[in-house]
């Protein structure tokens, strides 16, 4: 049996690591306070995703590891990101999508409760009160 | 087959061929579980991505109320938390029994004060009415904070999802302190080498992914 060597992260690399992900601790604390507008959200994100890059990559060593693990790995976040979307599909578009008629259901049901709150059409009252 | 026994190593279990191949198996098993533990909490980063994306203005005007302090200061001790680990790991494979005691037990002192934090955060919030679910209702004034200001509709989803979440994270930060314990005191027993440290390696996985998940809980709830 051939053994193959475990990679060993030097302990200057960890520390370098460790630096960067307290800096970009205190960026993203300092960048939250700014009014970025729209901005705001994805910066944020982007800086979490780059911290999980570097604690996979680097401390969890996946760059070094069986290429099965990494595999395996991206498989959860592509699950993850199924999961993500498809429920998006659903609770961002609830009401624009297989409509018989015109408008969203929230459109609707406005032109509905606007119909029902309006004055009796005093033709209409005349009208049902004629007897049968 | 009769001396088999006779030529492997102690920890080496009969049906692996080699101490290589019991590793990676180990390895494996928990990169698959870890997949688990991203989608337990895949659940729950959905729930708050669509009660956001219907609420923005509440999650935002919400987070308001939790100290980015606290959170950037847990933040940077899981950070740390992960560090040791790593170290310990590094000291594992070079056969330093000092260094990866010494680690171990720094791993468990940053998950300790970890929790720390967290009670006081909890507690701060649980005084002026900040509960999850029904008996939500934020009142009192604290540090030029006016509670009632955040008695608002859909504000309770918000506060909901931060406690379940920070809450079922926590619960992952105690079963570290847990694993963190048994592999020091098997440490202490010299019972990890070059050779084997399997269970170093995979306890430091679980921590770094409850490092990650911390990595993204801490801006969706206290900064955005």
């Amino acid at each position: 049996m051939s053994h193959a060597e475990h990679h060993i992260s030097s302990i200057k690399m960890l520390s370098i690591v460790f630096g960067g992900l307290v800096f970009l601790t205190v960026a993203t604390v300092l960048t939250a306070q700014l009014d970025l507008g729209g901005l705001n959200v994805p910066l944020a994100m982007a800086i979490a995703v780059t911290k999980a890059s570097l604690v996979v990559v680097i401390f969890m060593a996946l760059k070094w590891d069986n290429k099965v693990n990494a595999v395996i790995f991206g498989i959860g976040l592509l699950f993850v990101a199924v999961f993500i979307s498809f429920t998006l599909l659903d609770t961002l578009f609830r009401g624009d999508l297989s409509n018989t008629t015109e408008g969203t259901i929230q459109d609707q049901t406005l032109e509905e409760e606007a119909l029902k709150s309006r004055e009796p059409d005093a033709a209409a009252l005349e009208f049902n009160q004629i007897p049968q | 087959m009769a001396n088999a026994h006779s030529d492997h190593p102690a920890h080496l279990q009969h049906h692996f061929v080699s101490s290589e191949q019991q590793f990676d198996a180990a390895k494996m098993g928990m990169w698959l579980f870890l997949v688990t533990e991203i989608l337990l909490f895949s659940g729950m980063f959905v729930a708050y991505i669509v009660y956001r994306t219907w609420h923005p203005e509440v999650f935002a005007h919400s987070a308001e109320l939790l100290d980015p302090f606290m959170g950037g200061l847990n933040t940077i001790v899981l950070l740390a938390s992960s560090f040791t680990v790593a170290l310990g790991i590094h000291y594992a494979q070079k056969d330093n029994k000092k260094g990866l005691v010494i680690n171990l037990i720094l791993t468990f002192l940053f998950a300790l004060t970890f929790l720390v934090v967290k009670y006081f955060e909890y507690t701060a919030k649980f005084e002026h009415g900040v509960f999850p679910g029904a008996a939500f209702d934020p009142h009192g004034v604290s540090h030029g904070v006016d509670y009632a200001l955040y008695n608002i509709p859909y504000a309770r989803q918000f506060f909901s999802i931060y406690f379940v979440m920070t809450g079922i994270h926590g619960f992952h930060v105690l079963v570290g302190m847990g694993l963190f314990t048994w592999i020091t005191i098997r440490a202490l027993k010299g019972e990890f080498s070059s050779a084997y440290y399997t269970p170093v390696e995979n306890c430091g996985l679980y921590w770094h992914l409850v490092d990650i998940i911390w990595i993204f809980l801490f801006p969706l709830l206290y900064l955005i």
